[in-house]
Order: C-alpha cells, then structure tokens, then sequence
C-alpha cells in the first residue's frame, strides 16, 4: 500500500502569530512535490510543523500519515513512521560523531511506529534492546557513502560541527539515504549552495527517488528543478497554498515571479520569516 | 583507647600516635598540625555563594570516629573491586580500608629498580629523611587551610611512592580507597616523590561501601613532586556513596621541565570540597588539568584550581566540563596566578557547564592574577542548558527525547573524555556518565564506547571514495563546547 501524507485545513502558530493559515496538501509516495514561494510564506514552518516541533502551535486542522493523525505524536516517533526532514539549517551537536548518531538513530527507526519507552524500569533493573552490529552498520553506511559519493572523513566527525554548507546538506541526504523514509521533507536544500555542490545534491536526490519515496521539496528557486523534475508544484503565500500544476508551472514563475499570485484580499499583509 | 573512638582532640592525636609507635619527630609534627587546626578559622566561603564550604565547616566532626584500624584484610566487595578495577595490568597497587593499608603489592623488576611503593606509615619508619623532607612541608604544608591541619593532625594509612633517577615505569599504579565504616573519618595521604627524568602513572580510586546513613568523612591530601624534567600522570576516579563527605587538597610542585596531569573525575559524595593546585616552580615545566563531574539528587561540590606560575616560561591548562541535575549545587573557582618573574608564560582555563534541571544550579569564578608583563593567559566559562533545537534535531531522526538529551550530555563530555589518557577509565567514565542518566539501557553506553572505539580502531575503509583528496584536518574535530 502506498502511504499518504494528508494535510488538512492545517493552522499554526509561533508565539501567537499565525504563520499557517489553512494549507490542504497530499504527498503520496512514489511522488516529487515542489512546494515553492516567497520568503516567508510558511514553508519552513510547514515542514516543521508536520515533523511535530513544539515552537509551533497547532491551532486547527489537521496532519494524517498511513492513515493515522499523527498530531499528538512526538517528532522521534513520526520519524520511526519514516518520515523525514532534511533541515535548512542541521544543528551541530559537537562530541557526537555521525557514524554513532547514525548507527542509533537507524536503530531507533527500525524499532517502527510506537512509543519507545525508556530502559531503566521502576525497579532500578535496565532493560536490553536490539542494537546493529558496527560491522554491517558500516557495510550499510558506506553502500549510501559511496552511492552518494559522500567523503569517508565524515563518519568520524562530529555532527555538522565545522562542515561547511555544502557539506551539512549533503549530510542531510546521507542520513536521507540511511533511514529510508516513505516522505522525506525537503527544506530548500538547495540554498547556501555553489552550482557544483548544488549539482551533486541535486544528483543524490535523483539517487534515491522512486516508487519508496516521496518528497516535498521546499524551494524558492526554481534552480534546483534544474536537475529534479517535480510531478507537481505548489506556490505558498502568506500561509496558505494558493496555485498547484505541474512542472511547468514551476517556468512559469521562473518568468513571472510571486506577485502575479498574490491573492487580493492579502495586499497589505508582511510575511513572518519561516 | 576509649578517646580515640569519638572526636577530635589533642588527646586523640596523641593516642593515635602512642598506638602507631610513631618517632618522636612526627608526634611533635601532629601535635603542631593539631595546634593550628584549634587556631584556624574554619574558612566559611564568599557572601552571597552557594554555601558549600560553610557546610563542610558545619559538619559534626565531634559525632566521628577518626582512627578505624581494620585488621581483616580485603572484603568481598574489595576483591571483586579488583578483579575488575579499570587498571587490568599494573606496575603495583595498595588498597587502603578506612584508616590501614591492606595490600601492598610492587612490580618485582621496579623494586630491583629502586623504586619504594609502600604504606606512608611504614615510610615514616625506614625512609624517615624522604618524610622528613617532603611530607607536608613543600606541596601542600600543614598550615594550608583547617583542613590540610586537621589532616596532617589525624592521617593514617598513606601512600609512598619513590621513582628514583630515571626510571619511567609504563603501566599505571592503582591505589584504591575503600570506606567501609559509617560515622568515621579517613585521612588517607598520597605523597608522590619522581626524581630527575622519572615517570609514571598513578591511579587513584575513592569508593566506599556502607548503606549507614550516619556520615563519614574523608579528608585526603595528595603531593606530588615532579623533580627535573620528571613526568607524573595522576588520575583521580571519585565515586563514594552519597553518605561520605569528602574534603581533598591536592597539589603538584613542579622543578625545572618537570610536568603533571590531573585528570579528576568527581562523580559520588554528599559534599565534595577541592584544592587543586599546580605549583610551576621550575623554568619550562608544564601543568594541566582535566575535570569532569556529574551531580544529581541533593550533592554539592566545591572546587577550586590554581595554576600557579613563579618561573620563566612555564605552561598551564584547565579544562573542566560538568553536568548538574536534581537540586544538586557546582561552586568552581580557578585562579590563574602568574607571578611577576614568571615571564613567557602560557595559561589557560575553561569551565563549562551543562544545567539538566531547573532546581539545579552552578556559580563559576574564574580569577586571573598577573604580574608579569608577557603572558599569554586566557579564561571562560559557560554555562547553559541542554539546546532545545539540538534536541528537535535528533528527535526528528527517531531518538527520543530523553535518549536524545543523553546523547547530548555525552557529546557535551566527549572533549574532556577524549583527553583522559587511560583508556580503561574513560570507557568506565563513559558508563558511569550514561548510568547517572535516568532511564538509559543496559547497553548504551557500551553501545557507544564499542561503536566509538572500534571506528577509532578500524579507520576508514580502504574502498571509500575520497572525492576532495586527503585533507588537512582529518582527524577528529572536538570543537569546544
């Protein structure tokens, strides 16, 4: 069965400001969506929002995937039911190398859809789990690396901690690669990146779509459908998706910027960043 | 015999004394060790701290047995302590049982050597000159603080270890520290003597074994005498029950090109208050100085470092990372002192400090003193809580949340760990990191010592792509935290 990403009349907030204001959107797997707009149009805070961050509220609607509503579920555990997000800016967590962040965090997603719950048990007794081998996780992990011709020197580093732009992004697809998500969120990627580097994430993504995965790639260039070809385009304004096509309608605003789109009743409304 | 089962007194000096059948010259030097500690004003810390040394200063020191001989030797505990202490081969190891030396054992090839590892009372008998000259009088004297008195008063039991001329001896040295009696005192010493071109590595452990709640105490000094271009490696593994007090003043004298490492790591006790010293006395010696420690429930540490320089050229570093949580409470003081003849010298510290709970709380001082005009010395200090988008990013890759804030916690020690020479105490460190942690598995921080070890080990794969060529900086980056 194909798993779905549904969004329904979806509304939420930051710090009392609304910033999504009733987006409705179906991301099946097997699918490209683009999700472009202006700064500040909410696409950021979309991706976040369906991976569950806690600095937005949730204030109507509604986020269904593989048929459940995930609403109340926490982000690791909307993570284990393979959905996935390349973040715009990869914190760096300094001390943890990626090769055991990678190891942990695949062994977390294979556990699947449920709660994990915690080792130690009242009794002071500390449970066991099942871990991967380092072997045949680094058999595993170097398949992607050399798949995505990512260099080896990463896997000792510490989490994006002094990688340069291109490098957390591309780092981003490697995690991508590794935890096989059914809808991976794509969050402009392409941004912070030369036309070389830009070229080579482009080509990783082309490497892992297909019919597994879906994804909506959140851009607000259309440079990077250069190289990947979107079966569907969305454009975002103030919160809301107001035009959806196909890829050409991507040209098209390649021609004719946002402003064209811009619903009326919105004149004098100012984006919120995010 | 009753007057030494309660208390402190003159008396009890005396009879502590009398039963040891101690020289007349270390009597008289207990005795004035007694008249300094009744002269001494109990330091109270600073207005406004967070009361720490005021609490140590407020123990029932009158409710404590300060002299606790054991005669039966090692306890189950002990042995199985040994069996799989974190130092598996060893150049020699005493273990110390509330006030005595129980075991002694000395590398036969080292003896032949000339190198004495032997309890400090036997020392004070057949090497009365090497006490006479280096015991309390240089490193840490008698009249350091009430404290330092207070022990020099009431030790017993002790650690001597003379490395002579050039003889550098490769594996470590383990000194255990059990107590195992409740409402008692320990004033166990460690005096380190490495003559000229000389190294060695020394490990010691504070564990204690009694469920008691009535509190004992341990008070010990450590001194360290780093001789011409010698080398000393201390590492310090602090784990006592939650029903020990532990007051400790440690210091390093260091002689020309001489230089140390402390690598203290402070998980156990109630209280837990630190001298640490690095005494640069020699041109071109070398300190530095790695901490870590972890506090929960109600625990509250003081500690205080001093880098001290009072000769050209000379290098210090500080380095000391640690986690609170519940509401336990983390005072940390560390004094860069450059005299003012210590020209061309380099000196560093950093404090970080990562906050779990909202009830906990940490105060750090960092203080420099210069008095000489070319000098390269820097401090920093932080503290802060575990970052809630760091958080959101793990836990968008599957981990959940309190895993996640593990992770980080680990991450957050990963330098300093990194720097803890002894591979068998950085693996048990990692352990102890991970078990303080509510809820962790079994497993986890093996997990991530295997996992951290063996990718150590094994490099990279020899079929990778390198797509840029080799680079500069390929080894690990352990930014600062």
């Amino acid at each position: 069965m194909v798993s779905e990403l549904i969004i329904k009349n979806l509304h939420a907030n930051i710090e009392g400001k609304p910033i999504l204001r009733g987006v409705d959107l179906v991301v099946k797997q097997g699918e490209v969506h683009a999700l472009m707009g202006p700064n500040g149009s909410g696409k950021s805070t979309l991706a976040n929002v369906i991976m569950g961050n806690p600095k937005y509220e949730v204030t109507d609607g509604e986020i269904w995937f593989k048929g459940e509503n995930i609403l109340e579920y926490s982000p690791d555990r909307r993570a284990r039911m393979r959905l996935f997000l390349a973040f715009q800016y990869p914190m760096s967590i300094p001390g943890v190398s990626v090769a055991n962040f990678l190891r942990r965090s695949l062994e977390a997603v294979r556990e699947g859809n449920k709660p994990i719950a915690e080792g130690e048990q009242p009794s002071g007794k500390m449970g066991k789990r099942k871990s991967i081998p380092p072997r045949e996780f680094r058999t595993l992990l170097q398949e992607k690396m050399r798949l995505l011709k990512v260099d080896n020197s990463f896997i000792n580093r510490s989490i994006n901690d002094g990688f340069s732009g291109g490098e957390k992004k591309r780092a981003e697809i490697l995690q991508m690669a590794l935890l096989e998500p059914e809808i991976a969120l794509m969050d402009e990627t392409d941004s912070g990146l030369d036309i070389d580097a830009l070229k080579i994430v482009s080509e990783s993504v082309n490497a892992l779509t297909g019919p597994n995965l879906g994804i909506l790639l959140i851009t607000h260039y259309q440079r990077m459908l250069n190289y990947i070809t979107p079966d569907f385009v969305h454009v975002m304004f103030n919160g809301r998706i107001v035009k959806s096509g196909g890829k050409e309608l991507a040209f098209e605003l390649e021609e004719k910027g946002y402003e064209w789109l811009k619903p009326a009743d919105e004149e004098n409304e100012v984006g919120v960043n995010g | 015999m009753t007057i030494l089962t309660q208390g402190l007194s003159r008396g009890a000096v005396e009879e502590l004394s009398r039963l040891k059948g101690e020289p007349e010259w270390m009597l008289q030097k207990r005795l004035h060790a007694w008249d300094v500690y009744e002269s001494t004003p109990a330091p109270l810390g600073r207005r406004g701290d967070l009361g720490t040394v005021r609490a140590v200063a407020n123990f029932k020191y009158q409710d404590i047995n300060p002299y606790v001989p054991v005669t039966d030797s090692l306890s189950a505990t002990i042995e199985q302590s040994l069996r799989e202490a974190m130092v598996d081969t060893r150049a020699g190891l005493v273990v110390q049982r509330n006030a005595s030396v129980v075991r002694t054992e000395l590398d036969a090839e080292l003896r032949s050597k000339g190198v004495i590892l032997t309890d400090l009372d036997s020392a004070v008998r057949e090497y009365p000159e090497l006490v006479q000259q280096y015991f309390m009088t240089n490193c840490v004297p008698v009249e350091s603080n009430k404290y330092t008195a207070m022990h020099a008063a009431f030790w017993s039991g002790g650690v001597f270890l003379y490395i002579p001329k050039g003889v550098e001896i490769e594996e470590p040295i383990l000194s255990q520290i059990w107590i195992d009696a409740p409402a008692s005192a320990t004033f166990a010493h460690t005096l380190i003597i490495a003559e000229e071109m000389s190294s060695v590595r020394f490990v010691n452990e504070y564990n204690s074994d009694f469920t008691d709640e009535r509190p004992s105490f341990l008070n010990d000094v450590v001194e360290v005498y780093a001789r011409n271009a010698a080398r000393v490696e201390f590492s310090n593994m602090q784990d006592l029950g939650l029903n020990v007090w532990n007051v400790t003043n440690k210091n390093a004298v260091h002689e020309k090109d001489a230089s140390t490492t402390w690598v203290l790591a402070d998980l156990g006790s109630k209280v837990n208050l630190a001298n640490i010293g690095a005494s640069l006395r020699g041109h071109g010696s070398v300190a530095e100085l790695v901490g870590v420690f972890f506090t929960d429930q109600d625990q509250r540490f003081s500690m205080h470092t001093l880098s001290d320089h009072a000769a050209v050229a000379t290098n210090a570093e500080t380095l000391v990372k640690g986690v609170l949580t519940d509401q336990s409470r983390v005072e940390f003081e560390g004094m860069i002192r450059v005299q003012p003849k210590a020209q061309q010298t380099a000196s560093f510290l950093s404090d970080h400090t990562l906050l779990l709970s909202k009830e906990c709380r940490a105060e750090s001082i960092p203080g420099l003193e210069i008095g000489a005009n070319e000098v390269s010395a820097s401090h920093g200090a932080t503290t802060g809580q575990i970052d809630e988008e760091q958080l959101f990013y793990l836990m968008v890759r599957g981990i959940a949340r309190p895993e996640a804030e593990r992770i980080i916690v680990q991450g957050f020690f990963e330098p300093v760990l990194q720097r803890v020479p002894l591979e068998n105490l950085r693996a048990r460190l990692r352990r102890s990191i991970v078990r303080r942690m509510r809820g962790a598995y079994e497993s986890e921080a093996d997990t991530w010592v295997d996992a951290q070890e063996r990718w150590e080990i094994e490099g990279v794969d020899e079929h990778a792509v390198q797509l840029d060529g080799p680079k500069a900086d390929e080894e690990i980056q352990l930014s600062e935290y």
